[in-house]
């Protein structure tokens, strides 16, 4: 543990910047085309542009809304233009056939295809003019579907012109068009996973499995998250903690996994192969073996023996068990945690020093302790950053924090479990009663418009429910279940057949959402209201004890992590994948993946396989060794630049620098870390920035060919 | 109807509503209820929420959630001349809890509203109208009212037309302009000669 700690902690220190530029520039100079580009990029080659058009029908989905034979016939008239042709599906292998045959015949100098939204097939064209013939980046789109036919489906004559319109404005910008050459960078040969539920921990033994270092971040004091806190799972019903536990303990041991639990993000710089990520690892006030043997303490260090505990005098609710057991001060939230270290809760402490003195000869505890920042140096990023549940005591109706006997899904399972706080006996929270009648509040807080709750579905809350239901028939005899649902969205492996099971065994099933619920002020039972739809008719029942099924939500820290890394969270708050179907795991920051519930509500399998997804992708980058980053970077025309400074305060991505260069002070680009934002170029003042295929000219061109409407 | 001949009117009558998809239905009715409710009927998913936050319906056979229903399928004649359409008391129980976020109970008004116009509507709702023209108050003061407000320090009658007559000829302009009282009479006429 200690030699890995070193090992780690060496690298961590080593800036790696150097080599990026080094390599960069590299590339640069076999690439003779780059050289004028880069001295003069005014308004690119003196030849005369051929520029080729190819109208894709899609099939119908553009030849059905617009027409293709008038686009194609107007082409013709632009200027430039030394080819036009159309194909029913330009994509297909004909279909890019046409275009590599045009540039050979036609002595092309761009491409212009007139087909969908760039995000589908710019790279199949650009690959199809390359193989033609001419640079990848002679290309542009104009997107006369997504952004056309398929808005103005009933508008033909509308749709048309448009097409037009997006034609000619292409083809403006194809004819000023340069030569472009990718850089590469290398990637650093680690990955960071942050969080370390059942995502976290599937992606990071992943990597680690793959050879990949791995640093392993979590927030709380354990590993294990969410899943740790279930008791069984559905439909196999095997217990979480037995088929968890193996798992926590392997990244424990895993080599290449460098845990990092008590620890949060702080600040991430840099990019896809080379992010400078910042760790606060939060004061434990206890120290670990190897941290105790660094302090020169022979043989130190906790070994999780517990003697502190006992004389701590704070006593504190266990967050782990939803509050329902005490805890200490100094604490362990369950005996299974990993890694196997007491933590302290600074915020409760009141250094008596009683701990000390249990500790003893160990000198485990340091009550001084102060959080450490630590940096360190990835390839590629996993966020796995989990879920919470809804506060659903903002629906009112059901009475949660009000009425004793209503409780949450993620309680139950506490209440239910052997190693809760209740050794596993169902009881009400009013009287310690076994409840004899219970009722399951399905689509409680999910699937609801009216800005309280959720609006989407949760989807595992039926499945649970279906297990809760199993549950209580399992422990306790003669015991009846309501479960009050909406539909039951059964949709996994073997679900329906559990769902089958669950209703074989007696649960009931009321299809009605509850309306609300009211408490018997002196039995402490409560009133379900709903409308049994089924029956038609209303229903008013008596029952035990309460169950609410709550939505869910992205975890509390979401927000803040997710603008760490640059990636967007959709309108709900869930973090959104870069194409919802065709790059799931992926974000639309280069680099940095998605695993587990942070994307949207998932169980334990939906979670476990977007891990493994993610960990394959992060590690796509790392073992190529090197990144090929998009040629939009800023450059800087250095007769121009006045040397004010004032883009590289601006520059979001701090790829920005002032150097003397003869004698005078002129700005500077570090391509690798430019994202083309065109922040920089948008505002210097001196004209003096030029933005790789957004060129002044281009987009000049682009707006005079519209406003003009062709008319030059 | 060959097919039922013979058969009770009743059984007929059921029969009928199976069909309701296809010669009951009437596209316009959803649209109007929309455009008089400005609520999104048609988002109705029939969870029973409204149903079982109702007052009425543990003591009446009033439904809300049949009458979302028929909205959603164009059911204009049924939804309008099932009797239950008045009983709801418009407390808005299933408004405030509709996790759809609609107001069945405006849907319930837009539908009195139509049915108002087709001259379906009961009795007692027409003789509130009346008393209303006259009094300015659908349920108005009386002694045993009177008394109570006394023992309690107020005025016999509250500060309303009740305590102003002279204003009851303004509800009674409006009441004219919208012809609600002309209505009323003649049906209550046409009903109890």
């Amino acid at each position: 543990m200690a030699e890995k700690k070193k090992a780690g902690s060496k690298k961590m220190e080593v800036k790696k910047e150097a080599p990026v530029k080094q390599e960069a520039k590299k590339q640069a100079a076999p690439a003779p085309k780059q050289a004028p580009a880069k001295a003069a990029p005014t308004t690119g080659s003196k030849e005369q542009p051929r520029i080729g058009v190819f109208i894709c029908h899609c099939g119908t989905n553009i030849a059905g809304s617009l027409d293709i034979t008038a686009v194609q016939d107007y082409a013709k008239t632009l200027p430039n233009v030394a080819y036009v042709d159309n194909y029913k599906y330009v994509c297909s292998m004909p279909g890019q056939e046409v275009i590599m045959k045009a540039i050979r015949e036609q002595k092309l100098t761009g491409t212009v295809v007139a087909a969908c939204s760039p995000r589908l097939h710019e790279p199949t064209f650009r690959t199809a003019t390359k193989e033609g013939g001419l640079n990848p980046f002679r290309f542009e789109m104009a997107n006369i579907r997504e952004q056309n036919s398929w808005v103005h489906m009933h508008d033909r004559e509308g749709a048309t012109a448009k097409a037009k319109d997006a034609v000619r404005i292409a083809v403006a910008k194809a004819s000023l068009l340069q030569d472009l050459f990718p850089k590469t960078v290398p990637v650093e040969h680690a990955a960071l996973v942050v969080g370390a539920g059942v995502a976290g921990m599937q992606a990071a033994l992943d990597l680690s499995a793959a050879g990949i270092k791995t640093y392993l971040v979590e927030s709380k004091p354990t590993i294990g998250g969410k899943m740790s806190q279930l008791d069984k799972t559905f439909p196999t019903l095997d217990c979480s903690q037995c088929i968890l536990t193996p798992k926590m303990v392997d990244v424990g041991r895993s080599p290449n996994i460098e845990l990092m639990t008590y620890s949060e993000v702080e600040a991430v710089e840099g990019y896809i192969g080379n992010f400078d990520v910042t760790i606060r690892k939060k004061a434990h006030g206890v120290l670990t073996m190897a941290e105790a043997d660094a302090r020169g303490i022979v043989g130190g260090g906790c070994n999780g023996c517990g003697d502190c505990e006992a004389p701590c005098p704070v006593i504190k609710p266990n967050d782990f068990e939803m509050g329902m057991k005490p805890r200490k001060a100094i604490y362990i939230s369950h005996p299974q945690v990993v890694p196997l270290l007491y933590t302290i809760d600074f915020d409760s402490c009141i250094k008596c020093g009683l701990c000390i003195t249990a500790c003893g000869e160990k000198k485990a505890i340091d009550l001084e302790q102060k959080d450490e920042l630590v940096k360190i140096k990835v390839g590629t990023a996993v966020l796995a950053i989990g879920y919470d549940l809804f506060p659903i005591e903002k629906k009112t109706e059901w009475g949660y924090k009000k009425f004793e006997n209503v409780v949450t899904s993620l309680e139950f399972e506490r209440l239910i479990c052997a190693s809760g706080p209740t050794s596993g006996h169902l009881v009400r929270p009013s009287d310690g009663e076994t409840p004899k009648r219970v009722a399951f509040v399905l689509c409680a807080g999910s699937r609801d418009n009216t800005g309280i709750g959720k609006p989407y579905c949760s989807r595992f809350c039926c499945m649970y429910s279906l297990k809760h239901a199993h549950q209580i028939y399992e422990k306790i005899p003669g015991v009846q279940s309501y479960l009050f649902y909406m539909d039951i969205r059964s949709f996994g492996k073997m679900y329906e057949e559990f769902y089958y099971r669950i209703q074989d065994e007696g649960a009931k099933f009321i299809r009605g959402r509850v309306a609300n619920i009211l408490e018997d002020p002196v039995t402490k039972n409560l009133h379900v209201y709903t409308d049994d739809t089924l029956l038609n008719r209303p229903v008013d029942m008596e029952v035990d004890l309460v169950v609410l099924a709550a939505a869910v939500q992205p975890s509390e820290d979401t927000n803040r992590t997710r603008k760490l890394f640059g990636v967007s969270c959709s309108m709900d708050g869930w973090l959104l994948e870069a194409h919802p179907k065709l790059n799931p795991c992926g974000t639309t920051t280069a680099g940095v993946f998605l695993a587990g519930a942070c994307q949207g509500p998932k169980d334990i399998p939906d979670a476990v396989a977007s891990a493994e997804g993610a960990a394959s992708a992060a590690s796509i980058p790392i073992h190529k060794g090197e990144v090929e980053l998009e040629p939009y970077f800023a450059m800087c025309i250095e007769e121009k630049c006045a040397g004010c400074g004032m883009c590289v305060n601006l520059c979001p991505y701090s790829a920005l620098a002032l150097v003397e260069k003869d004698g005078r002070t002129v700005m500077e680009v570090t391509e690798a870390k430019c994202k083309g934002c065109g922040t920089c170029g948008g505002f210097c003042p001196g004209g003096a920035i030029w933005m790789n295929h957004f060129a002044t000219p281009q987009i000049v061109a682009q707006i005079d060919a519209f406003l003009l409407g062709g008319e030059q | 109807m060959a097919r039922v001949k013979g058969y009770p009117e009743a059984l007929e009558k059921k029969l009928r509503d199976q069909r309701y998809y296809r010669e009951d239905s009437n596209p316009e009715f959803l649209p109007k209820v929309k455009g008089i409710s400005r609520t999104i009927a048609h988002m109705c998913y029939q969870c029973g929420t409204c149903t079982g936050s109702c007052p009425s319906a543990p003591r009446s056979t009033y439904r809300i959630r049949h009458f979302m229903r028929r909205a959603v399928l164009g059911l204009e004649n049924e939804a309008l001349t099932d009797p239950d359409l008045w009983l709801c008391t418009t407390c808005y129980s299933c408004t405030d809890r509709c996790p759809r976020d609609i107001a069945p109970t405006d849907v319930i008004m837009a539908m009195r509203n139509l049915a108002f116009k087709r001259d379906i509507v009961p009795v007692n709702f027409l003789k509130t109208v009346q008393a209303i023209y006259s009094s300015g108050h659908g349920v108005p003061n009386n002694d045993v009212n009177r008394a109570a407000r006394e023992r309690l320090g107020l005025t016999r009658d509250p500060p309303t037309t009740h305590m102003y007559p002279e204003y009851v000829k303004g509800i009674q302009k409006i009441l004219d302009h919208y012809k609600l009282k002309a209505n009323a009479d003649r049906i209550v006429k046409e009903r109890e000669g």
